[in-house]
């Protein structure tokens, strides 16, 4: 890095402005949480909400990989009131349908945008605070009351007297219309969607304004640190795609409740519109959950090897080109649903596209590494697990881009094998490794290191034998969504399940390690902990940072041309 | 000079002529602990299992040990330990293009197999066949060209002949040993090397979908049934609209009623196909979206209500075939199995005609006295069959 000198001169402002922030004061209570308009604040509300998702959507994973552990429909029955067969079939497609849609909505997005977004694009790009604070705050409290009306809606009656909406989270019509599910399951989750978008239009809008008007003076965009160019990228995402499922979900409504045909072939509707339009918004948001990752691993990488980005700008228009293309993909999720064959082959030669700025980045990290002095604290121990893992996701789709191939495999595990590797494996080992990267500079505390490396062991062992299996349950055909199975795919559910026990254990360490870190271990973390590789604005402020930082701002068009890369 | 005036296909002969190998199985099954695609049943599935196995699974998985080794050397090589002094530089035109052009020429070559095996999978085949008995006379046999594309051969892309004698039948190599003329003109004509002897049959294949993975590839002929499967909550419906469009419901079975192993694959009523026929799937529903798939035949189809999807396949050997419905469609999606038995033309006509009497018709082939009944043929449709006769 050629500016380490200038870390001298951050570390002296970082002085300054701890000594002006003492006379910070905090608001009460009630009035900092409840009516909160900072950032770290607010930051710090939607990681809590991330949490609270995240223990919610994978206790469900849980209750599908025990009932999946072996053949037969034995354990459902007795999470559901009648105990019937019937209703356990329906839960299981409860359990799917939520699992999908917390952890994709309430969990990946508000921890990476919401949580990471929020605390740390500000401070990266040397701002005060988001653009429009008060806006921020609706959007947070738009997902708290999207979180009422989702688990509203799976206490809901969905199908006869079953409870919920159990057609999985693409909602395809007519299953979610009043032919599948009649009930008013199925109209609380579009208005828990409604607000969810809502809430995150207002966020995106309020990061491109943030970014775009408020970086500190002389911090062009092509100086600016990765993690605030993801959030720009997945920020402009939400906003292009998010009113398309609103609008797709509006329609479904109507059709729902006020005889509107847009969706019902007896009256001249059109299942497959509303797929078109769900996948319009469905592909970029794939890309939504894994953008924010992809900046984040951008750092950790480069902190620990204490070398710059290799190819900042590469990096930073590879994810601008995977956002873009990201939107010109989307029937390839549809191979099956009869599209004709050109426009197939269209679709297959657009996404096999993306894996060429993909392979980039892949690239990149390990050029960033390669001449490196790598530091494997446990960020990094998690960024190397997640390029690996990422790449083995990434592959698979690459098969599944070719629908000559899809149409086998389609709607197999072997899709639920991928798109977890890219998600599960993905996006939340990069939210992990953000965590544990930006934990001391969130409380002030650092952790016990073993403790989060023995984390990272036990979920990477658990998830991969999760999911690896699952690749050979596709091949051998087994469907997605299904509750029962015929005896032959015994084997590797089994061993599936035993996955999921150990990725339990592996959570467990990590409650083992924030509860050691808050209350036995009580160490405090320096500005910055983890040296001169780490040289962007957050490690020039102290742990934690003061309620309102950057009351001066810094400053890059001074001396010294400062970039993070 | 032996003409003979194109005819309907005779799909029969398909068979006679052992294009088509035939053995009496129920296969393709999952098995326990297996890892790979499920076995092919069918030329187009050979296809599909050598592009994944063959192209695709090699290329990821060097992708994969690549990255893998890449970064296991950076972990030895540039800990901070072995490496205490981290290099400064951030940039390296060569490398990066390196591995930009490099995933495009992957990319492009993954591409060749892909469009082809995609068109060859959705483009219904157009093959027609016609079958010329020669009378030890002479080589030549001249056949009115209405072959497809156009329904005039211009060139000689995706011929096939086959001399069918008495010791089977033989696919001959143009050039070597036949040589093909007349092609954009309305008659075209085979000359044989060798004069055939009398009673050997002459057959000639055109179309656009030379299906295959191996040496042997076949082209397919346009289909010569249409089976219309149609989705429910929770079962299919299946009809058969070529023979009077009788119609019957496709239940899975009971648990009682079937073996461990076959249990949540098997059916109360099978569908029936004849084997070495392209059949014509077209798929719709009722209520909601369901997909009809066959993972040995390597084809997936949805069934969506207000529309009608279509695919089709040939199967190369008898037995019986077995998918599962592959879009979420409510309480019991993983109850509605497809289940396809494969059988010989004769029996296949046993099984229309007891189907057809069942609901009502008159049997539609005569002459399937010689039928015999497979050991997978529902007891009850054989009796029905031989009742009929």
């Amino acid at each position: 890095m050629a500016h380490s000198h200038s870390q001298d001169g951050h570390a002296q402002h970082a002085h300054d402005h701890a000594h002006a922030d003492a006379h910070d004061h905090k608001p009460p209570f009630l009035v900092r949480w409840l009516f909160s308009t900072n950032h770290k604040d607010i930051g710090t509300l939607y990681l809590i909400f991330a949490i609270a998702a995240g223990i919610i959507g994978g206790a469900m994973s849980g209750l599908m990989r025990w009932e999946l552990a072996e053949p037969g429909i034995q354990i459902l029955t007795s999470f559901v009131p009648t105990g019937t067969e019937a209703e356990a079939e329906h839960f299981y497609n409860v359990l799917i349908t939520y699992h999908g849609l917390i952890m994709i909505f309430f969990m990946v997005m508000p921890a990476l945008i919401g949580g990471f977004g929020n605390w740390f694009v500000p401070i990266m790009i040397g701002a005060p605070d988001m653009a429009f604070p008060r806006m921020n705050n609706i959007s947070f409290w738009l997902y708290g009351a999207s979180g009422v009306l989702i688990t509203m809606s799976m206490f809901a009656s969905g199908y006869q007297s079953f409870l919920g909406f159990a057609g999985g989270w693409v909602m395809y019509p007519p299953l979610s219309s009043n032919t599948g599910h009649p009930g008013p399951a199925m109209d609380l989750l579009i208005l828990s969607l409604h607000l969810a978008g809502a809430s995150s239009i207002l966020g995106a809008i309020n990061f491109i304004t943030t970014i775009f008007n408020m970086r500190a003076p002389g911090m062009t965009l092509h100086k600016m640190p990765l993690f605030a160019w993801s959030v720009l990228v997945t920020a402009f995402l939400l906003v292009l795609s998010l009113p398309v499922l609103a609008g797709a979900i509006t329609m479904l409504l109507t059709d729902r409740n006020f005889n509107t045909a847009f969706f019902n072939p007896g009256e001249g509707g059109d299942p497959l519109l509303f797929q078109h339009l769900f996948w319009f918004f469905g592909h970029p948001e794939v890309y939504i959950l894994i953008l924010p990752g992809f900046g984040i691993i951008s750092h950790i990488v480069a902190t620990f090897s204490k070398k710059p980005i290799f190819g900042y700008l590469g990096m930073a228009y590879a994810m601008v080109a995977i956002g873009f293309v990201g939107f010109i993909v989307w029937a390839h999720h549809m191979y099956t649903v009869g599209l004709t064959v050109n426009m197939k082959a269209y679709f297959v030669a657009a996404t096999m596209v993306i894996a060429v700025p993909t392979g980039i980045k892949i690239f990149s990290w390990i050029a960033t590494m390669w001449g490196g002095s790598i530091e494997f604290k446990t960020p990094m121990v998690w960024a190397v697990g997640f390029i690996f893992l990422f790449t083995v996701g990434g592959v698979t789709g690459v098969v599944l881009a070719n629908a000559g191939v899809d149409h086998y495999l389609h709607d197999t595990y072997y899709v639920v094998a991928h798109f977890h590797y890219v998600l599960s494996l993905g996006a939340v080992f990069a939210i992990f490794a953000a965590w544990y990267y930006w934990f001391p500079k969130m409380t002030g505390k650092m952790y016990r290191d073993w403790l989060g490396k023995l984390h990272f062991w036990v979920m990477f062992i658990g998830v991969n034998l999760v999911f690896f299996p699952q690749h050979f349950l596709g091949l051998q055909g087994m469907p997605r969504r299904y509750i029962d199975y015929p005896l032959a795919y015994a084997d590797w559910n089994y061993w599936s399940s035993v996955g999921y026990a150990i990725t339990l254990a592996g959570m467990g360490v990590f409650l083992v390690c924030m509860v050691d870190a808050f209350f036995i271990y009580r160490k405090k973390a320096a500005a910055n902990p983890w040296g001169v590789g780490a040289t962007t604005l957050e490690w020039t402020l102290p742990s934690p940072p003061p309620f309102h930082q950057f009351n001066e701002l810094p400053r890059f068009d001074k001396g010294d041309a400062h970039a993070f890369h | 000079m032996k003409k003979i005036l194109a005819g309907g296909i005779s799909a029969g002969l398909t068979a006679a002529i052992g294009i088509g190998a035939a053995l009496a199985q129920a296969s393709g099954l999952p098995v326990d602990g297996g890892k790979g695609m499920l076995p092919a049943a069918s030329k187009l599935a050979e296809e599909v299992h050598f592009f994944h196995n063959g192209v695709l699974m090699p290329i990821i998985t060097v992708i994969c040990v690549f990255v893998l080794a890449l970064l296991l050397w950076v972990v030895v090589r540039y800990n901070a330990k072995a490496n205490p002094a981290p290099k400064k530089f951030s940039h390296n035109m060569t490398v990066e293009v390196i591995w930009t052009i490099g995933p495009i020429i992957i990319l492009l070559f993954i591409a060749l197999f892909s469009f082809d095996l995609l068109f060859k999978e959705d483009v219904i085949p157009d093959g027609k066949q016609i079958v010329a008995e020669a009378d030890g006379s002479t080589n030549v046999f001249a056949f009115d060209n209405d072959f497809p594309p156009s329904r005039m051969a211009a060139a000689d892309r995706h011929v096939q002949v086959f001399l069918g004698s008495a010791g089977g039948a033989v696919g001959l190599t143009p050039g070597k040993d036949y040589a093909l003329s007349g092609l954009g003109t309305p008659t075209v004509s085979v000359t044989l090397k060798e004069t055939p002897a009398a009673g050997d049959k002459l057959v000639v294949r055109m179309g656009r979908s030379l299906i295959g993975a191996g040496a042997d590839k076949e082209i397919a002929l346009a289909p010569s049934i249409t089976l219309k499967a149609i989705g429910y909550q929770w079962g299919w419906t299946y009809s058969y609209p070529d023979f009077g469009d009788f119609e019957f419901s496709s239940n899975m079975a009971k648990k009682e009623d079937t073996t461990p192993e076959l249990y949540r694959f098997e059916v109360d009523n099978r569908v029936v196909v004849p084997v070495g026929e392209t059949i014509r799937v077209v798929t719709t529903a009722r209520d909601v979206i369901h997909a009809w798939a066959l993972p040995n035949f390597a084809i997936k189809i949805d069934a969506v209500p207000g529309r009608i999807n279509e695919t089709w396949f040939k199967a190369d050997r008898e037995g019986v075939y077995y998918g599962q419905c592959s879009e979420i469609c409510g309480v019991r999606h993983s109850a509605m199995p497809i289940a396809v038995e494969v059988v010989s033309r004769p029996a296949f006509e046993a099984w229309v005609n007891a189907k057809r009497v069942e609901s009502g018709m008159e049997p539609m082939f005569g002459a399937v006295a010689a039928v015999e009944a497979p050991a997978t043929f529902a007891a009850a449709d054989v009796a029905a069959a031989q009742a009929q006769q």
